[in-house]
């Protein structure tokens, strides 16, 4: 590997970032920070987010990788994040290519380029950091100078739509892959075999999709008709990999030297839920549950603080109340951290696992700042066909107690365009907000605050809604104006996202591989950071859909056939695509189904990943 | 706990590196945590969200490092000088070095509404020709007054410089600068470098020193 041109990176940096909006953005030194001798370390990992660093700083995701892979001796990882407009702009003038934060290295000159794409709207950022960085879009156009390019994270369950850009995806948990990937890249490089040998190797390890050994092919219509692997060895399905057991917490978190969007440190509680909301990706891809122990929790929080200085921690999960032993976590935290002058958050509580109990608990933990419930649906028959049951009246007493135990400002979310959803759905989610409005006024008078926060369903792979169409934007606008005008009216505040700015998303999320090609298009129109409403080019894309010939309704407005094979079938997160259909059918029939750690639905992960099932001493697991 | 006197530590700490695009605020939040980790007895703000209670002389600008700023923090309970120091600068990032650790009694001012002034020395590279920056500077000093505008603002650049003198050095020159850094005047040396012409990031600013009230002026403490 040649040697990274430190010194004049750092000189040339060095008036570019007097010329750009916080440049401490750029330069890393975080606290905790690991800076390896780069001479001395055989295998070199860039571990990329591709959005600005204010935004992927704090994910959890990348601290946890950037802490496996570097507490291995032999293995250094580095990291690098997009760049600003303002900061790609001097790049590009001066010719320097994007570098990682620590040894300021261009990422051209690294083994290895992990990726990690929590969400689909940071696709066309991953080719701009590509391009930035000196190397080949497309994966088949790379060579064996050039960095392997990974990618891992929650959209990767549906990896077509970037398995052009993407040498291999790694499906599931990074922890259970990170390490046999860097592994056989390690053996391929000293034995200095061609790049295809290097792909093959990892085709063969269990939960690592190769695209470029997987053809399809398509009918008529669009839809596929077969995915076929070209390699010997090459999965179908590709299983995803979990770990059995959490492993340690991640609790060496750097500390971020400019304000980032998330200014705390995370402990995640818990993996995975059980519920079994129909529209929600998280709780299908991530199953199954497990738990972190209290006392792991409590240990991992108290090092996290020592170590960081932080005054705010997140306890993390899906699903916070949950948790079995959530109460004792809550009642450890406070007896531990209250001389501790710091803010402990527990989101994602669920509103029928609250008690009075856990609520005499949370008060001592934080006593400031609001509440938040996701009721998601008004009726109880949309409740039913989304799977998240609640007899309102459950709903209206726990904002009672909210309210009566001192919270004044409460945040409420829906989603409108869910399935068979109707305008009297809409009209009870005002009818449910000003009843709660009335609740808190009556206990607290004039000072009690609600925030409706109004969510577009979108129709997600690996869930039972996969096959919905999404709706037309016309009658979404319809719904939104019905909620802006009563909300105005009874003085609730209220957000939600306009219909254009999640076409994006709907697209790309249920996409196949030709979308590749309309990402392709789409960034060389100008569009990046697309997450980003006010830079969200909507042209742009539109006219790409238009060059390479494709339909964007194809991908949104079309109910898919139960028969037709998805792009991401081949994908597997355990939960057969059997499991789905049977509740998509009781969805549709008005039926629910009840917690599954009660009762076993045989949704296929006990089939898949049941032997790996520890005792229940060692840790909990969601399925009995 | 806090019936208690507090103590009044006074830091001064160099300031270079990456950590000069870390701003005011950011800095001060830095400093909280390493504070934190520091396990020193801090004494903190009162009130619902309690914070480490600190104070910092003088929001250094952008990309400028310092040989010379400071910092008070209070502590619960006394510690030795030494103590301090090591547990401090051992829960800070390398780009900040501790200087000097001292006591100040309780009763003087705030830094900030103490300080008058600041020194910066301005250093260029080659191939910039001071000699012909130097006459630029002389010709603009000669002027009644020194125009300039700040958000939208015009403001005399001559009532917020007190001095400027050159400093021959092996290859070049270093301009050596002294502004007002009062809440109601403050003085940048970007701001005159602009008025030449020069574009930031075409030299480099190191502040060397701040001015306090006489009265009582950090060696008074």
């Amino acid at each position: 590997m040649a040697a990274p041109q430190k010194s004049t990176i750092d000189s040339r940096l060095e008036s570019i970032l007097f010329r750009v909006e916080k440049p401490g953005r750029y330069v890393g030194g975080e606290h905790n920070q690991v800076r390896k001798s780069w001479h001395s370390i055989e295998t070199h990992v860039a571990l990329v987010f591709p959005d600005i660093y204010d935004i992927g700083q704090p994910n959890l995701g990348l601290a946890i990788l950037y802490d496996v892979l570097n507490q291995q001796p032999d293995v250094l990882a580095e990291r690098a994040y997009a760049p600003w407009v303002d900061m790609e702009t001097q790049l590009r003038e001066s010719g320097l290519p994007l570098f990682s934060l620590e040894s300021k290295t261009p990422l051209n000159k690294f083994d290895i380029l992990g990726f990690t794409l929590p969400y689909e709207q940071i696709y066309t950022n991953v080719l701009n950091i590509l391009d930035l960085s000196g190397l080949p879009l497309l994966s088949s156009e790379r060579g064996a100078e050039d960095p392997l390019v990974i990618a891992g994270g929650q959209a990767c369950y549906n990896p077509e739509p970037m398995a052009e850009f993407i040498d291999a995806f790694a499906i599931g948990e990074g922890e259970a892959l990170i390490l046999d990937i860097t592994r056989a890249y390690q053996e391929w490089k000293r034995w200095h075999g061609p790049r295809e040998e290097l792909l093959k190797a990892l085709a063969r390890i269990p939960g690592v999709y190769v695209p470029g050994f997987y053809e399809v092919t398509y009918l008529d219509d669009g839809s596929i008709a077969h995915v076929s692997p070209r390699m010997q060895g090459a999965a179908l399905p590709v299983q995803k990999r979990i770990v059995a057991k959490l492993p340690p917490a991640t609790t060496r978190f750097l500390v971020p030297n400019v304000e980032t969007v998330h200014d705390r440190i995370s402990v995640e509680i818990m993996r995975g839920c059980t519920r079994g909301c129909r529209f929600c990706h998280a709780g299908m891809v991530n199953r199954p549950v497990r738990e972190r122990a209290p006392d792991e929790i409590l240990q991992a929080m108290q090092a996290g603080l020592s170590a960081t200085g932080c005054e705010q921690i997140g306890l993390l999960s899906l699903s916070s109340s949950d948790h079995t032993r959530i109460l004792e976590i809550i009642r450890g935290v406070y007896e531990k951290f209250k001389d501790q002058r710091v803010q402990v958050n527990l989101p994602s509580l669920r509103i029928a696992s609250f008690s009075v109990d856990l609520m005499d608990e949370l008060k001592n933990l934080r006593p400031g700042g609001g509440f938040t419930l996701a009721p998601e649906a008004a009726t109880e028959r949309m409740r039913a066909i989304i799977n998240k049951p609640l007899d309102e009246e459950v709903i209206l007493e726990t904002a009672r107690t909210i309210f009566a135990h001192g919270w004044l400002s409460l945040k409420l979310y829906f989603m409108i365009g869910l399935p068979q959803e109707t305008m009297e759905d809409v009209q009870a989610i005002l009818d449910l907000a000003r009843k709660i409005k009335g609740i808190g006024k009556s206990l607290k008078g004039n000072r009690v605050r609600i925030h409706l926060g109004i969510a577009t369903f979108i129709p997600k792979p690996h869930t039972p809604f996969q096959w919905y169409s999404i709706e037309d934007a016309q009658s979404l606008q319809a719904k939104i104006d019905l909620l802006k005008d009563g909300t105005r009216k009874s003085d609730i505040k209220m957000t939600y996202n306009p219909p254009d700015s999640t076409l994006l998303e709907s697209w790309l999320s249920r996409g196949d591989r030709r979308l590749g090609a309309v990402i392709l298009q789409a960034w060389k129109n100008g569009a990046k950071l697309d997450a980003w409403t006010e830079r969200f080019n909507l042209s742009a894309w539109l006219s790409a859909f238009e060059t390479c010939g494709l339909d964007p309704d194809f991908y949104t407005k079309r109910q898919r056939s139960l028969d037709e094979i998805l792009p991401w079938d081949h994908i597997s997160t355990g939960v057969s695509k059997r499991f789905l259909l049977t509740d998509l059918r009781l969805s549709q029939a008005g039926k629910t189904r009840e917690d599954c750690r009660n009762n076993c639905f045989n949704c296929g992960i006990l089939d898949t990943f049941g032997s790996l099932k520890p005792s229940e001493e060692e840790v909990y697991w969601g399925c009995p | 706990m806090t019936d208690t006197q507090p103590i009044r530590v006074r830091v001064c700490f160099a300031k270079g590196g990456d950590l000069r695009f870390t701003g005011h605020l950011d800095l001060q939040r830095l400093f909280e945590r390493a504070l934190r980790r520091s396990g020193l007895p801090l004494r903190y703000s009162q009130g619902f969200n309690p914070k480490v209670r600190l104070n910092l002389a003088s929001a250094l600008p952008l990309g400028f490092s310092s040989e010379a700023e400071l910092l008070d923090f209070w502590l619960d309970a006394p510690l030795d000088h030494a103590v301090i120091e090591q547990r401090f600068s051992a829960a800070l990032p390398a780009d900040i070095h501790i200087r000097q650790v001292k006591f100040v009694p309780n009763d003087l001012p705030s830094l900030q509404a103490s300080l008058q002034s600041s020194r910066y020395r301005v250093t260029f590279q080659p191939p910039l020709d001071t000699n012909e920056l130097a006459e630029k500077l002389t010709a603009l000093l000669a002027q009644e007054t020194i125009p300039f505008s700040r958000r939208a603002k015009t403001a005399d650049l001559k009532q917020l410089l007190l001095s400027a003198r050159w400093q021959e050095t092996v290859d070049s020159a270093d301009l050596l600068l002294e502004m007002k850094s009062t809440p109601e005047a403050n003085g940048r040396p970007d701001e005159l470098l602009s008025l030449l012409g020069l574009a930031p990031g075409t030299y480099q600013v190191c502040r060397t020193g701040m001015t306090f009230n006489s009265t009582e002026g950090e060696n008074n403490g």
